[in-house]
C-alpha cells in the first residue's frame, strides 16, 4: 500500500487485521450474501475450517469470507490535452461515419454496439473516440478476452496516441499496476478494477473466455465507472447483447463491408460420408480441394477440430506425392514454436498450416484460403465459422477466396454461419 | 449428473453394477472422463525401487532409475520402495498450482480420485503423512496432504515440520537435493512403529530427497521399523 496513486480505480485482498485508517480507501466484506464481491460468482467450495471460499477468481489471489476487499475509489483527472492523437493515417467515408457517431454516442452518454464484419477495420474507427475521452482528461480503457489480440492492439494505439501513457496487462507477462490514462488488457484482468474506467471498450465480445461468462461480464460492469460508456466491439453479436438493444440500452452500428468495400467470400459446403481421414489417408475428395488450392498458390489454413488430429493430418498430408514440394506444419496453443511458424506461414515460407481455432480470430496472412474439416464439430460455433470464413480475401487487391466447409452432418451453427455471411453481404 | 471439478462441465459418473448392489458408500468420481484424460499413467516398465520413469540406457538396463542410484550410493541396499500412479506432466504441473499455491482446497478431491484404487491395494498398520510447516497451514488454512489422504486411510500424524524452510518446490533441483533434515517425531505420540508396516504419504515425489528425510526421521526413534512410501505423482 506504499503508493496509492498507483491504486487509484483498483481494488485488491485485504485481511479484517490490517484496516488502515485511510479515508480514501472503502472497504468491503469479500463475500457477501454467498457471492464473491470481485467476481460475482457463487461462493460454494469450504475450506476444513468451515469459510468458503471463491473458486472462480483464485488465480488473482484466493478471497475467503472474512477477507475484506479494498477498493480505491479515489478521483483523478488528467490533464486535458485536444491533441492525443498523433496518428495520420486516412479513414475511408463508412469508417469516418462510424467513427464520428462512435463519438457522438460517446458524448451523449450512449453505449454502443459495433456489429462490423471481419476486416472492416475496427481498430482505426476508435482512435477518435478514444481520443475525445482522452482530451477530457478521462481514463479508457480497451479490454480483450485474448492475449493475441492485446499484444496486437497495444503497438497500433501506441503509435496513434504516442503522447499518452499506456498500459498493457495480461496473465502471461507480470507488470506493476501503474495509473495509466489509457489501459489496453485481457477482459480477465477487469476483475482488478473497480469503478476506475469513464470509457471501456470490449473487443471481441464474442469470443472465448468472454462470451456467456458472467465473471467477466460482471468485471467488465464493476471496472466503469457508474457514469461510464460502454463500446462493444464484435463480428457476431450475441444474444444478451442483442437482447440489450432491443430495449434500447445499447445502440447497434452496423458495417457490412470491408475497409476494401468489397464482400465477404461465400463458404462452400460440401457434405463427406466417408471419414475424413481413415487408415493414414485423407478423403479423395478432400485431398483434391486441397491440392487445388496449392495449384492456384494460395497458402491454406487448414482447421481441425482437435489437437491430437493435427499429428494425423500432418503425416497424411505429407505421403501425399503432389504435395511432396510443399512445406507442411501444424500450430496449436501450447504450441512452443507457435510464433515462429505463424510467421513463417505469413511470410509465406510454409505453404500448408494446419490448425486449431487459436488462429480463428485477430490474424492476417496474404492471399490465405481455408478448408475447416469436420466443420459439424461441437467445437465450431457459428460465431467461430463466421471468424474463421474472414480470415479470406481482407487485402485491397484480392477481395475473394475460397471457405469450404466440410461436413458430415448440417449443424445448426453451420446453417447460422453461412446465413450471417449472406445477410451481411446483401 | 455432477459438475467436473476442473473444468466445471457436467458429466454423468459410471456407476458400476457392484456399486449399485452393495450397500456400501462407493467413491464418488469427480473428474469427468476428458480430465481425466490428461493425466498420464507411470510406464509399467518403471525404476523397480520408486516406480519412476526410464529416461537413460543405463536406466533401462537395471531397471533403476538416475534418482534411485544416486540414493542407492548413499543408503546403499536401505532405499526406500516408493509406489506412485501418475507421471508428472502439464495437467498434473497445473493441478498442483491450483492446489498449493492458490490454495483451491476442493482440489484435493480430484487427487484423491486419481489415487483411491491405488491406495487401497497397499496394506500397511500405519499411514504417516509428510506434514507442512505451521506456517504454510496458516497460510492456506489446510494441510495438503492430510487433506488428500485423511478421508481415505487412518492417518497417524507423527512427523512434524521446523518452520521457516523454504517450500521444496520453490527450489532448484540442486536445492532440493541440498536440504537439510526437517522432521521430527512429535513427542505426543506413545505408539511404537517398531516392526511395523509404515506408509509414507506424500502428494509429489520428485527427488525423494523429502521422503528419504522423513523416513530417516521415523528411523532414528523407531530403527525397526518396516517403511515404504506413496505419492500420486512421481
Amino acid at each position: 500500500m506504499e503508493n496509492l496513486t498507483s491504486l487509484i480505480g483498483r481494488q485488491w485482498i485485504g485481511s479484517q487485521e490490517d484496516f488502515s485508517i485511510n479515508t480514501d480507501l472503502t472497504k468491503v466484506n469479500a463475500i457477501e450474501d454467498s457471492h464473491c464481491k470481485r467476481c460475482g460468482a457463487m461462493v460454494n467450495a469450504k475450506l476444513p475450517n468451515g469459510k468458503r471460499y471463491c473458486r472462480s477468481c483464485i488465480e488473482l489471489g484466493r478471497i475467503v469470507e472474512g477477507d475484506i476487499l479494498i477498493r480505491n475509489e479515489q478521483e483523478v483527472v488528467f490533464p486535458k490535452d485536444k491533441r492525443q492523437l498523433t496518428w495520420n493515417g486516412k479513414l475511408t467515408p463508412l469508417q469516418e461515419k462510424i467513427s464520428q457517431k462512435l463519438v457522438e454516442n460517446f458524448i451523449n452518454k450512449k453505449n454502443t454496439l459495433i456489429y462490423a464484419v471481419t476486416g472492416a477495420g475496427k481498430t482505426e474507427m476508435l482512435f477518435a473516440l478514444i481520443n475525445q475521452s482522452l482530451s477530457w482528461g478521462q481514463r479508457c480503457c480497451i479490454a480483450s478476452p485474448r492475449i493475441d489480440v492485446v499484444n496486437e492492439l497495444y503497438p497500433r494505439f501506441k503509435a496513434a496516441f504516442n503522447k499518452t501513457k499506456i498500459g498493457k496487462y495480461h496473465g502471461q507477462e507480470y507488470v506493476d499496476p501503474g495509473l495509466d490514462q489509457l489501459t489496453i488488457c485481457t477482459t480477465h484482468q477487469l476483475l482488478k478494477f473497480y469503478h476506475a474506467f469513464d470509457l471501456l471498450v470490449i473487443d471481441e465480445t464474442d469470443s472465448f473466455p468472454y462470451v456467456e461468462n458472467n465473471t467477466l461480464h460482471f468485471a467488465a460492469k464493476n471496472a466503469l465507472k457508474i457514469a461510464g460508456v460502454q463500446v462493444y466491439l464484435t463480428a457476431t453479436p450475441t444474444k444478451d447483447l442483442l437482447a440489450d438493444v432491443k430495449v434500447g440500452k445499447i445502440e447497434i452500428l452496423q458495417v457490412k463491408r470491408r475497409f476494401h468495400g468489397g464482400k465477404l467470400p461465400l463458404p462452400k459446403e460440401k457434405m463427406f460420408l466417408r471419414p475424413f481421414l481413415s487408415k493414414g489417408k485423407i478423403h479423395p475428395k478432400l485431398l483434391k480441394e486441397i491440392i487445388a488450392v496449392i495449384k492456384k498458390g494460395h497458402p491454406l489454413l487448414l482447421f481441425v477440430p482437435r489437437i491430437e488430429q493435427i499429428p494425423l493430418y500432418l503425416s497424411a498430408l505429407k505421403q501425399v506425392e503432389q504435395l511432396r514440394q510443399i512445406k507442411i506444419a501444424g500450430v496449436y496453443a501450447g504450441d512452443k514454436e507457435r510464433l515462429e511458424k505463424v510467421q513463417q506461414f505469413r511470410n509465406q515460407k510454409l505453404q500448408i498450416l494446419v490448425t486449431t481455432t487459436i488462429l480463428e480470430r485477430g490474424v492476417t496472412f496474404k492471399h490465405v484460403w481455408v478448408i475447416i474439416v469436420q466443420a459439424d464439430d461441437k467445437i465450431y460455433t457459428a460465431s467461430s465459422l463466421v471468424q474463421i470464413a474472414g480470415r479470406v480475401g481482407r487485402a485491397k487487391n484480392d477481395t475473394d477466396g475460397l471457405v469450404l466447409f466440410c461436413y458430415h452432418k448440417y449443424t445448426n451453427q453451420l446453417r447460422k454461419a453461412s446465413q450471417q455471411i449472406k445477410e451481411l453481404n446483401r | 449428473m455432477k459438475k467436473c471439478l476442473l473444468c466445471n462441465q457436467m458429466f454423468a459418473p459410471v456407476l458400476s453394477l457392484n456399486q449399485l448392489l452393495s450397500w456400501r458408500k462407493w467413491h464418488e468420481e469427480q473428474l469427468c472422463h476428458h480430465c481425466l484424460a490428461q493425466f498420464e499413467f507411470l510406464p509399467t516398465i518403471s525404476c523397480k525401487i520408486c516406480s519412476g520413469k526410464l529416461l537413460q540406457d543405463a536406466d533401462k538396463e537395471s531397471l533403476i532409475c538416475s534418482d534411485c542410484r544416486r540414493w542407492q550410493k548413499i543408503y546403499g541396499n536401505n532405499v526406500l520402495y516408493h509406489q506412485a500412479v501418475y507421471l508428472y506432466n502439464q495437467a498434473f504441473h497445473d493441478l498442483m498450482v491450483n492446489y498449493k499455491r492458490y490454495g483451491d482446497y476442493v482440489l484435493c478431491y480430484v487427487l484423491q480420485d486419481l489415487c483411491y484404487k491405488n491406495l487401497a491395494k497397499i496394506k500397511a498398520d500405519y499411514y504417516v503423512p509428510i506434514p507442512t510447516s505451521a506456517s504454510h497451514i496458516a497460510e492456506r488454512q489446510f494441510d495438503t496432504v492430510s487433506a488428500i489422504y485423511g478421508d481415505l486411510v487412518n492417518l497417524t500424524a507423527i512427523l512434524g515440520k521446523i518452520d521457516g524452510q523454504q517450500a521444496q518446490g520453490e527450489k532448484s533441483r540442486k536445492e532440493r537435493l541440498q536440504s537439510k533434515q526437517s522432521f521430527f517425531i512429535k513427542a505426543k505420540y506413545n505408539i511404537d512403529l517398531n516392526m511395523k508396516k509404515v506408509l509414507l504419504l506424500d502428494d509429489i515425489y520428485t527427488t525423494g530427497r523429502t521422503l528419504y528425510h522423513a523416513r530417516d526421521a521415523v528411523l532414528t526413534t523407531f530403527p525397526k521399523a518396516k517403511i515404504s512410501s506413496f505419492s500420486v505423482c512421481r
